[in-house]
């Protein structure tokens, strides 16, 4: 969960770096060692699914908004119910 | 030999300066005039400085080095920490000045005391935690911060944060750097930052909450455990601001206004201690 949360933390703090996400997602994630299912999310925009895996909130909802992700998108992603009856 | 000469806690929501129009207008009246009486308490006091104790939303911190408590020394504070915030806020980037010599009184005086705060003696910038409050306060006093970690568990215990701020009042009486100082907590009351609660007030935490900070009951005050304190949000986790600056006054406070603001994603609260 730490390169998860450095990840989460430096995409805030440096937007050469959200920038270079952006356009190149594999080259910014292969410098953090995340879990495949970590990475696959990120990648994804995927916030619920690293919320589930307890993430900090803070720092996962300050990244979303710094790449794009509208805070309506990621209030939606939380709330949504989990398909199978998963909460 | 310093005075503490006044103790107060606000809320930090950024919604105050932010985006203040989208509140109901009678709880935002109610709220900015708790806040303007701390302004006029302040400006009668005219502190030589405030010691402003918050926590910090990652913006300086990380779980890479994560302090339990910090004193911040540095002559000036940038805040807010970007322009793009500054806008957000609605609060131009400016630097705040510092109390330094104070500042190392206090994190020395701690170290003699069983404290064992971080030092950050530069580079701290301040985020919402100190911005909004000092703005509505509309003060230019030298700011000594101080950091509570409220943001990741596990956190320091409601008690060790009271008695942090009993050893905080110590600090400021025996200062030679200063000779009226205040102390101003910020953040709380309830309130979820990116969980699904997010928007959700826990009215009766923050009620019951200002019930016990109004009895000045150390005991009562300090007797929350953290799945209590998870009832009103991991935003209601920087009530321990609060209670270092109940441990710094040692008296019962006065709610100077509580609204629950959902537009603001916060109870909303000003309050001040009976010194």
């Amino acid at each position: 969960m730490y390169f998860l949360h450095k990840l989460l933390w430096e995409l805030r703090r440096d937007p050469a770096l959200a920038a270079r996400f952006r356009d190149d997602p594999d080259g910014v994630l292969d410098e953090y060692e995340l879990e495949p299912v970590e990475r696959a999310a990120i990648a994804a925009r995927d916030f619920r699914t690293l919320y589930d895996r307890g993430a900090n909130p803070y720092l996962l909802y300050f990244c979303a908004l710094q790449i794009g992700v509208s805070r309506a998108d990621y209030y939606e992603q939380l709330r949504a119910e989990r398909v199978g009856g998963e909460s | 030999m310093a005075e503490l000469a006044g103790v107060f806690a606000t809320a930090h929501s950024p919604g105050l300066t932010g985006f203040p129009e989208r509140a109901d207008p009678a709880k935002r009246d109610a709220v900015m005039r708790g806040f303007g009486e701390v302004a006029k308490r302040l400006a009668d006091i005219e502190p030589d400085a405030i010691v402003a104790v918050s926590v910090e939303h990652f913006t300086n911190f990380f779980l890479a080095n994560l302090p339990a408590f910090a004193i911040v020394t540095s002559g000036r504070h940038l805040g807010p920490v970007t322009a793009e915030m500054g806008e957000f806020l609605r609060i131009p980037q400016r630097h705040y000045a510092g109390a330094p010599d104070l500042a190392q009184h206090i994190y020395r005086y701690a170290l003699n005391h069983e404290f064992d705060p971080a030092l950050a003696d530069g580079g701290f910038d301040f985020d919402e935690n100190f911005c909004v409050p000092l703005t509505l306060l509309g003060t230019q006093a030298p700011v000594v911060p101080i950091v509570v970690n409220g943001v990741n568990p596990p956190y320091p215990t409601p008690k060790r944060c009271y008695d942090f701020g009993r050893m905080l009042r110590g600090a400021i009486e025996a200062t030679t750097a200063a000779r009226s100082v205040v102390v101003l907590a910020t953040g709380g009351l309830s309130h979820w930052v990116g969980m699904p609660e997010a928007g959700t007030i826990n009215e009766d935490f923050d009620r019951d909450f200002l019930v016990r900070l109004e009895s000045g009951d150390a005991e009562r005050l300090t007797d929350y455990d953290d799945a209590v304190l998870d009832t009103a949000g991991n935003g209601a986790h920087e009530i321990r601001t609060w209670l270092v600056a109940a441990g710094a006054a040692g008296a019962p406070f006065d709610t100077l206004a509580y609204e629950p603001v959902p537009e603001w994603l916060t109870g909303t609260a000003v309050a001040a201690a009976r010194i």
